[in-house]
């Protein structure tokens, strides 16, 4: 059983990364593994919970379904790529604010999501919000205030 | 001062978690990090046949393949029930045996059989599809209805009862309900309860061979019950030899209260093998 590997050229937080991976690679397994970038989490590995997501080439997906080889010539931007300058991007200072993270495992993908809808909806409604975050699954908080971060942030971005 | 009634209390750990700098423990990685991967009961009932792992051992990357005749040999206690009870007629609560890998029978799906450690996950998991069990499957208990008619599982507890456990006073609730107008009799079916954190469980041992010592990386509420379960009933390690960290955890519900299967096998594995083990999400 020998391993095919495959070159996989991605820009990560605007950095150019080149690496030699096995061909079957994961974007999550290629973040976490390959780089330690280990903000993004996988929860449940088959795309259901939302932990894993990250943007590449500006919309939210889940890295645990996509193959990095795939992807060769996007640009990525995990959670550890919000931070400019040492200040956290609104949508972080925002969950911070309102509670809206507890144990902090769904946080990066449910930041990183709700990221992607204020870009695309600059002032989203409570139902936007809930449905755009329904591939984002939180066991702590109840979504209440999520969605009230997400609401805040609104107001900031 | 300000009042600290009624102001804003910030948590000091939001920082962290928010910008990706959370440390969980499928994100501790050890230098000479080898990875294990577990072979799990398909079936809910099965009498353990034999164990061929000798294609396995000769995969790419392997390290060691260790089944429950291993925790036999090397006298590695089961798993514990943490609660004890008395039935109603004063006697203790009969505990079935739960090894960490069966070397009999299997009683559930997804019951450990044995592990692979490898270099790598991948060389882990794929080493694992040569791994051949043969099983003579039996018939599951699959209904606590059903429980005390069905065939007995264990050989020392009759009826497949565990306990029977009685709260109040049985005298004076039969004169109550003796009293009554009328009676009515109701079957409650409660729900299944399932924590489900979103991390899910993870464990990841070193041992350092110079000190004889393990340090276990867990996704656990209660490290230091790990800790003397893991030495004292398990016996992996003397207490002084095993130090048991949780790191960042990503909920837990209660789930996460008690040592499972994977953190036994992954310290004893560790230092049995002199190298570290990991097992966890992704």
């Amino acid at each position: 059983m020998g391993q095919f590997m495959i070159k996989v050229g991605l820009e990560v937080n605007g950095k150019k990364i080149q690496k030699e991976v096995p061909e079957h690679t994961l974007l999550s397994t290629f973040l976490r593994e390959h780089l330690n970038l280990t903000g993004t989490h996988v929860g449940c590995d088959t795309s259901q919970c939302g932990a894993c997501v990250v943007h590449v080439d500006g919309k939210s997906i889940k890295s645990c379904t996509a193959l990095a080889a795939d992807l060769n010539g996007s640009k990525v931007k995990t959670i550890e790529g919000l931070v400019k300058n040492g200040k956290m991007h609104p949508m972080q200072e925002a969950f911070k604010k309102l509670h809206g993270l507890q144990c902090g495992f769904c946080t990066p993908g449910m930041v990183m999501s709700a990221i992607d809808l204020l870009e695309h909806n600059s002032n989203p409604s409570d139902k936007e919000i809930r449905d755009w975050l329904e591939g984002n699954i939180c066991r702590c908080t109840g979504y209440q205030n999520i969605v009230a971060a997400v609401k805040e942030a609104a107001t900031k971005m | 001062m300000a009042s600290l009634v009624g102001s804003r209390v910030e948590r000091k750990e939001d920082k962290k978690l928010l910008t990706g700098r959370g440390k969980y423990t499928a994100d501790v990685t050890f230098a000479h990090q080898t990875y294990a991967y577990f072979i799990r009961s398909p079936h809910a009932r099965a009498e353990i046949k034999k164990v061929d792992f000798s294609k396995a051992i000769k995969a790419p990357g392997v390290v060691s393949v260790l089944t429950g005749k291993d925790i036999v040999d090397d006298k590695i206690g089961g798993l514990i029930a943490g609660w004890r009870i008395k039935s109603e007629d004063g006697s203790d609560m009969k505990v079935p045996p739960h090894p960490p890998l069966a070397s009999e029978t299997v009683n559930y799906v997804g019951d450990h059989v044995a592990v692979v450690i490898a270099e790598s996950l991948d060389e882990a998991r794929n080493a694992a599809d040569l791994v051949k069990v043969d099983y003579k499957v039996l018939k599951a208990v699959v209904d606590t209805s059903d429980a005390m008619k069905s065939d007995q599982i264990y050989k020392d507890i009759p009826k497949n009862l565990c306990f029977d456990w009685l709260l109040g006073d049985r005298a004076k609730v039969k004169e109550a309900f003796d009293k009554a107008d009328k009676v009515i009799k109701i079957d409650l079916i409660n729900n299944r309860l399932v924590p489900n954190a979103m991390e899910p469980r993870a464990a990841n041992a070193d041992y350092n061979p110079s000190t004889e010592e393990i340090t276990l990386y867990t996704t656990s509420q209660n490290p230091h019950l790990a800790r003397i379960i893991i030495s004292a009933f398990n016996g992996v390690a003397p207490e002084n030899k095993l130090r048991v960290i949780a790191p960042d955890v990503g909920g837990g519900f209660g789930s996460k209260i008690y040592p499972y299967a994977e953190e036994v096998v992954c310290s004893w594995a560790a230092k049995k093998n002199r190298k570290t083990s990991k097992m966890g999400c992704g």
